[in-house]
């Protein structure tokens, strides 16, 4: 028995520094990867970690312009496979639209520098909400093509994720910028319909414009948040 | 008769012929075709600032005709055509669109047309949208200064952006990119990467060097603008103070090194001693390395034969027995009796010098070779001694030899006997010192004389044993004083002639290590009248001391007679010693002993150890 308790005592401190902490302390170390999420809860306690104004701003542009990157490669990857020279250029003679048109944002410069701060971040919002569903409309119709690229079906599938990420950022933003509360939507359905199974080509073109459309849209949330950061004339200089 | 219907019909078809033939002519008489106009190409459509754009064409053949150009556009989802609103602004073949005319984030379909008198062309339409075709103009201002930092130089370079890209309210975000070359170095641009920033510096400057800088832009999502205009700069000569320093560092550890290599060479001999101690090799007194090196095996060996050693005649031998012992008498009153532990200082004082620093001081101790030296010396002595007429030997080393072989140190008192009274021959004047070696204890004490002693004859001598020089060791002294057992009957004072037959004994050591003597009490006080001489068993009697001052020992006989003889002695003088004694040898009147004999036929008493009676036999009777 003594040997055995020996043992014990000798060996608790290390199997405490090696196994117990770690094991208590592992939800930590998954901090760095947790997105940040900083719904409300009922009790409207703030569970987000604070962050500065300024850097959450930076973050949120970054991510626009990532998205925008990724979704303009996705784009040009679509046209080089599926669509034929004389159509490129002829994007909207098949009559498609974007779904966002009808939402009321700026879309001429004049516009944009009259409009106000807050104005600019719903508008974001809007956008960025409008796109959640119809891009995993689009990634259920990729994927039922035969030759398209795994390339292309990544790339669309970390876009649609890091749109619901850019979401929660700009829901906070505006939170700390304009000290109101939002609720994030579920699932707008009013923007998009698809009924019918379309054929090959429609779906193909309508894929297509889909794609445009959110390129285009991608980059608006990039000038729209672009243009509020500089907007912060005491804490940015974008002279 | 023909009908006039035929003749109408003919006409006809002769008009038409006609009429086809001249349009032919006029066909050819031009030397030219005129053609409706080919297709236009769009070649591009640039927004400099995203607020408005221009759309440039490239026009076909023009078909011979005077020939226009028309660019139609519509917006998304609009049927409505627009014409180009201005076709002057950006120069030939363009159109430019302005501010109202620019909608972003839509989709322009453009196309161009060009009609001539023949007939129009359609290019192929292009759908653009201005927010893609953002290229801005070059950045402006861009100046270069030269600033230093801590002695290095670097250039300072800012810029402006385009003055028509609004970057302040952020429509536009500019990243810049900047190269520079050397003036000489012609396509070798280093290119830097500035991000938002509108100044950058560049490190790393050749000390007068000419530089030429240039910077240009592009929009987060568009087109690199055209390169600025060129800035030139040139750069001033500086001092390079790291290559100052290091040359200093150079100079002074090449100062440091030669001092170095100085001090080593000056104290090379010494630090080779240092550090590899020369190994004492055996040297032989005597012998010159340098016979070696000449390679002559005969003066080799010549030069390692010592004359005389070893004694090549038994006579020799003989020569070096002790068959008497002569005294000398300083002048000096002190009576000191040394003992000196160096006995080669008694050997070699007068001539030879001692000093030998390779060989150790067990060579002056070893018997061997201080009979050599002794009869270097001995030889020496003879030689001068033969020279003189005299017999007197004025100085001369005596040396006891061992002959025992067991290679005992033996006592040997040594005495020195330069007589200025005798007008001592040059050889010993110096030695006027006597060093009375009392080493071992040995019952046989060899006292030598040299072989130059040819005079004979008795006669007294004092024995005077001083040394200036060494002391003894008072202990050892006294105790070989006590233990030893003189042979020498010896005159306690001054050195005084005394009677041969006396004796001397020990009376003490004083302080100063040395041997006090005191003639024995003896009942005879003076030679002549001593008939009975107290005959010991120890001791020897000291027949007389000649003018010599050779101590002549009595031989031990059968107390024959009184020595007559004795009476002749005189003091000191030369040649009437010389005379008596030969008288008395011719006499020979008596039975009178007398030990001064040539050595030849010295004679021992037949005592003790005393004196060596190897040559008893040869004794002469008297």
């Amino acid at each position: 028995m003594d040997s055995f308790e020996i043992k014990i005592t000798h060996y608790i401190p290390y199997f405490m520094q090696s196994v117990v902490w770690p094991l208590l302390l592992w939800p930590c170390l998954q901090t760095v990867s947790i997105p940040l999420d900083c719904r409300e809860d009922q009790g409207g306690v703030n569970r987000c970690p604070s962050i500065s104004q300024e850097k959450l701003l930076d973050r949120v542009i970054q991510h626009a312009e990532l998205i925008y990157r990724v979704s303009e490669e996705s784009c040009s990857l679509f046209e080089e496979m599926f669509i034929p020279f004389e159509l490129q250029l002829q994007r909207n003679q098949a009559g498609y639209t974007c779904i966002t048109k009808a939402l009321p944002i700026p879309s001429s410069r004049s516009e944009i520098q009259q409009i106000s701060d807050k104005w600019l971040l719903h508008s974001v919002l809007m956008l960025v909400q409008s796109w959640i569903e119809p891009l995993v409309y689009l990634q259920t119709s990729l994927n039922l093509y035969d030759v398209a690229p795994n390339t292309l079906l990544n790339k669309t599938k970390w876009v649609s994720e890091k749109l619901i990420s850019l979401e929660q950022g700009v829901v906070v933003l505006i939170k700390k910028m304009l000290d109101e509360g939002l609720l994030t939507t579920n699932s707008e359905q009013g923007l998009f319909h698809n009924d019918a199974q379309p054929e090959m080509l429609e779906s193909v073109m309508r894929d297509y414009t889909s794609l445009s459309c959110f390129k285009k849209d991608a980059h608006k949330m990039e000038t729209f948040l672009k243009l509020l950061k500089c907007r912060q004339t005491d804490k940015y200089n974008c002279a | 008769m023909s009908t006039p219907m035929g003749c109408g019909a003919m006409m006809k078809s002769v008009m038409e012929v006609l009429l086809l033939l001249m349009l032919f002519f006029t066909a050819h008489a031009k030397e030219k075709s005129y053609s409706p106009p080919e297709k236009p190409t769009q070649t591009r459509c640039r927004s400099p600032e995203k607020e408005t754009f221009t759309c440039w064409w490239e026009p076909g053949s023009d078909g011979g005709l005077p020939t226009t150009y028309a660019l139609y556009y519509r917006k998304e989802n609009s049927e409505t055509v627009y014409e180009c609103p201005d076709y002057h602004t950006a120069g030939e073949n363009s159109c430019f669109f302005n501010k109202n005319d620019t909608s972003i984030w839509v989709n322009y379909n453009i196309s161009v047309v060009a009609t001539n008198a023949l007939g129009r062309a359609f290019s192929d339409p292009v759908d653009i949208d201005v927010v893609y075709i953002v290229e801005p103009n070059p950045p402006e201002k861009l100046t270069v200064a030269v600033m230093e930092d801590k002695g290095w130089p670097f250039l300072l370079v800012s810029w402006e952006p385009p003055h028509k890209a609004d970057t302040r309210s952020g429509w536009i975000t500019l990243i810049y990119e900047l190269r520079v070359r050397l003036e000489e170095e012609e396509d070798d641009w280093e290119m830097h990467h500035a991000g938002q920033q509108k100044m950058f510096n560049i490190f790393s400057l050749r000390s007068g060097g000419e530089y030429l800088v240039e910077v240009r832009c592009k929009p987060d999502h568009g087109f690199w603008s055209e390169w600025s205009s060129t800035s030139y700069v040139k750069v001033p000569d500086y001092f390079h103070r790291e290559k100052s320093m290091w040359i200093l560092v150079a100079v002074f550890s090449a100062l440091i090194f030669l001092i170095l290599t100085w001090l080593l060479h000056m104290n090379s001999h010494s630090l080779k001693h240092c550090i590899l101690p020369p190994v004492p090799g055996p040297k032989i007194k005597g012998f010159d390395n340098k016979l070696l090196k000449n390679g002559n095996s005969d003066e080799i060996f010549s030069a390692l034969v010592v004359p005389n050693f070893p004694p090549a005649s038994a006579s020799k031998y003989e020569e070096m027995l002790v068959e008497y012992l002569e005294v000398y008498v300083p002048e000096e009153p002190e009576l000191m009796l040394e003992e000196s532990k160096d006995l080669l200082d008694g050997c070699l004082k007068s001539e030879n010098s001692r000093s030998d620093s390779d060989s150790g001081r067990g060579s002056c101790d070893s018997h061997t070779l201080l009979m050599d030296k002794c009869g270097e010396t001995k030889e020496e002595e003879r030689q001068t001694n033969r020279e003189s007429s005299l017999m007197e030997t004025q100085g001369w080393k005596e040396e006891a030899i061992n002959h025992d072989t067991s290679g005992k140190v033996k006592t040997w008192p040594s005495v020195y006997s330069p007589l200025p009274q005798y007008g001592s021959n040059p050889l010993d004047k110096q030695s006027s010192l006597e060093t009375a070696k009392q080493h071992s204890l040995s019952t046989s004490s060899f006292l030598t004389q040299p072989g130059t002693k040819d005079a004979l004859g008795p006669s007294y001598t004092d024995f005077c044993l001083s040394n200036k020089e060494n002391h003894l060791h008072p202990q050892t002294l006294a105790h070989r004083a006590l233990q030893t057992q003189s042979d020498v009957n010896i005159s306690n004072i001054g050195c005084k002639r005394s009677p041969a037959t006396e004796y001397v004994e020990v009376q003490r050591v004083n302080k100063e290590d040395m041997v006090l003597l005191q003639p024995v009490v003896s009942r005879c006080g003076h030679i002549e009248g001593c008939p009975n001489l107290p005959k010991g068993e120890d001791y020897s009697k000291v027949k007389g001391v000649d003018c010599d001052n050779r101590l002549l020992l009595q031989r031990e006989g059968t107390g024959e007679d009184v020595c007559p003889c004795v009476d002749q002695e005189t003091n000191g003088e030369g040649g009437n010693c010389y005379t008596s004694s030969t008288v008395s040898t011719t006499q020979k009147p008596t039975a009178c002993m007398y030990t001064a004999m040539p050595l030849q036929e010295e004679t021992a008493l037949a005592l003790n150890g005393y004196v060596d009676t190897a040559t008893m036999g040869n004794l002469p009777s008297c």
